[in-house]
């Protein structure tokens, strides 16, 4: 079963890279003792100084989420190991909630520990993000000031952008859905401000005289039917289509999940913010505008800035998800922008790097994938990236993945990458025993995996690209 | 805000073998929310053409027209305002101002919107306003002479219409706008 092929480092023929459940228990016991100690260590130095804090009392600053811990941790049994993976989970909650406590919070550490994965229980995963994502400043007593403007700074996108409707609902006999009539409000708005600007009124009441109405000229030729790029008129009749467009993105966003789909007023007002979101995105990136995806990019960001315990943070979810949002997708405009398709940060570039990265680690692998079996790897790899792995696994897993992604302090690709590569390598005995339908089969509808292994893989490639 | 395009008198195949070209370009579906059409159209493909761009099509009969089912006068209502529809060849004298006045108290509506002169007139009286979009595809009247291709698009806003005068002059398509507004407590 061990091939002694050139090239094959020994660490990949450790029984840990199977794919199949029952060997996952064994596989469990090897991962806390690493078989290589060249390993940066960094895992068991980790896990060797927090395994101190369950003895010492946590910090007096933090009591109540110690009792969460202490009820969740005899709950929390994802894995198969459970006594190992809750005791890590509560050393890693422990070191977390004891970093955001500090007054100026070392992002370096936090990196460190999110890359890891962050606990569900805490609730902390939401402030977490936002300081990853460079959202909130790493100085705590700066964290309001911020916190205000930002926001604020949203609304005010909100009243440019959104324009209140004023034509009520009734009144408007119009055939085109109700999304259309708020901003043909707005776009009338817009309008009127220009042409009031230009020329004075001229509108008699109708009751008053007879004669001939006098025609008057256009300013700036602006008409509905104009087909010049520059008219506001044009690029309104655009704006439309691509808000349609994200208003159906939206409804179709998890619909398997409450807190996105359904009738209930929550979800109809979580897609309201969704859209509201990707709405003001598009109009203030007219380069990239709106892409079939990022509603798949925003969903978990929301979900997880919603859902955080402080009442204060969540009612104002959608203004910071915003920003959170732009910050999470200026590292990957580039996949979306259809022209740097081919160039060197476009995502046909994204995809060969993930190749040779596989080709380094694995070089059977790779060899049997894209020569043998000619899968290209854009045929599986390209929604991995563009949408980073939201669709290949189920929401829990996919928020601990983007945990170790937004950790990544170069960016997330690089870890994203890496992640992919692991997916690959840890389904390779599958692989390698399939042919072109088989395993494009198996890599477009992934196996449901152990998220926490998938991680630590990923992490170990990393440290043995230098080899 | 919606938009009403007002066409009419397009005379196809007899007069005029279509619409012009660079007014084909403009009228594209998805942006016009009503078509109302005077009349004359005369064939069935010419309504189909309509109908593409924008389902929601009301025609009224020509004395030209080859489909006899469309009625002699229609009256709708968008937004505030109430808009009339009739062909004009009904109202005699054709395009007198006062006979059409005459008409829209019948129909009792704000708007009405009337050809068969083939020329473009916006025309308001104590009743109301009566706008003439003309011949959209330029074809000879027995009543006009150098007819100029012309339709009219309205923008229809709570109490205020913008009225965008389309006219096709020496190959080049001009565009002018009327603006005017109705009291809130209009009783004509």
């Amino acid at each position: 079963m061990v091939k002694k092929k050139r090239g094959v480092p020994d660490w990949l023929n450790s029984p840990i890279w199977s794919s199949s459940p029952p060997s996952k228990p064994k596989s469990q016991s090897p991962s806390p003792s690493p078989p290589s100690s060249s390993n940066g260590d960094r895992l068991s130095t980790s896990k060797s100084s927090s395994f101190n804090q369950p003895i010492l009392t946590p910090p007096s600053s933090i009591p109540t989420p110690k009792a969460e811990i202490r009820d969740s941790s005899s709950r929390s049994s994802t894995s198969d190991n459970d006594i190992t993976s809750s005791v890590d989970d509560f050393a890693r909650q422990a070191d977390l909630l004891q970093e955001l406590s500090r007054k100026i919070v070392n992002i370096g550490e936090l990196r460190r520990l999110a890359s890891l994965g962050i606990p569900d229980t805490a609730g902390i995963r939401s402030t977490v993000w936002k300081l990853l994502l460079a959202y909130l400043p790493s100085d705590k007593g700066l964290w309001s000031s911020e916190l205000a403007k930002k926001r604020s700074q949203y609304k005010h996108f909100k009243e440019d952008l959104l324009m209140n409707p004023y034509v009520s609902k009734a009144a408007c006999v119009c055939t085109n859905s109700w999304i259309l009539n708020v901003s043909v409000a707005s776009q009338s708005e817009i309008t009127r401000k220009l042409e009031d600007s230009t020329y004075p009124k001229n509108g008699d009441q109708m009751s008053e005289g007879k004669g001939l109405l006098a025609r008057s000229k256009l300013p700036h030729g602006e008409h509905p039917l104009s087909l010049g790029k520059t008219s506001i008129w044009n690029r309104f009749f655009q704006d439309t289509e691509i808000i349609e467009q994200i208003d159906r993105d939206v409804k179709r966003t998890h619909p398997d999940m409450h807190f996105f789909s359904g009738n209930s007023a929550f979800a109809k007002a979580n897609q309201e913010s969704l859209k509201n979101i990707l709405i003001i995105y598009a109009k203030l990136n007219p380069g990239v505008r709106y892409v079939q995806g990022m509603n798949e990019i925003l969903a978990p960001l929301f979900y997880v800035l919603k859902n955080d315990p402080n009442e204060d943070y969540a009612v104002n979810a959608e203004a910071d998800t915003f920003f959170c949002f732009v910050e999470l997708l200026s590292g990957f405009q580039d996949n979306f922008c259809q022209q740097l398709d081919n160039s060197i940060v476009g995502i046909r570039s994204t995809i060969s790097k993930l190749s040779q990265l596989l080709r380094k680690h694995d070089e059977e692998l790779w060899r049997h994938l894209e020569v043998t079996t000619k899968v290209n790897p854009q045929f599986y790899a390209f929604r991995w990236i563009t949408l980073l792995l939201t669709q290949e696994f189920n929401f829990a897993d996919s928020l601990h993945i983007w945990d170790a992604l937004l950790s990544d302090p170069e960016g997330p690709q690089g870890t994203l990458l890496r992640v992919c590569c692991a997916m690959l390598i840890l389904v390779r005995r599958r692989l390698l025993a399939g042919d072109f339908t088989a395993n494009l089969k198996l890599l477009q509808s992934y196996p449901s995996t152990n998220v926490s292994h998938l991680l630590y893989v990923a992490n170990r490639l990393s440290s043995h690209s230098t080899q | 805000m919606v938009l009403v395009l007002a066409i009419g008198d397009l005379h196809v195949p007899h007069r005029a073998p279509d619409l012009p070209a660079k007014f084909k370009s403009m009228l594209v579906p998805g942006k016009i929310q009503h078509i109302i059409c005077t009349g004359n159209l005369c064939i069935k493909e010419v309504h189909d053409y309509l109908k593409s761009l924008c389902p929601s099509l009301h025609i009224t009969r020509g004395e030209y027209d080859e489909d006899s089912r469309y009625p002699e006068t229609k009256t709708l209502t968008i937004g505030q305002f109430k808009l009339g529809l009739c062909h004009g060849h009904q109202v005699v004298p054709w395009g007198d101002l006062d006979s059409l006045a005459m008409l829209q108290r019948q129909l009792d509506v704000d708007i009405l919107v009337s050809g068969h002169t083939h020329q473009f007139k916006a025309y308001k009286h104590e009743a109301g306003v009566v706008i003439n979009p003309g011949s959209a595809t330029g074809a000879y009247s027995s009543i006009t002479y150098d007819v100029n291709p012309s339709f009219v698009l309205m923008d229809i806003d709570g109490l205020r219409v913008v009225v965008y005068v389309y006219e096709l002059i020496d190959g080049e398509v001009k565009v002018d706008k009327i603006d005017f507004k109705k009291t809130s407590t209009a009783t004509m």
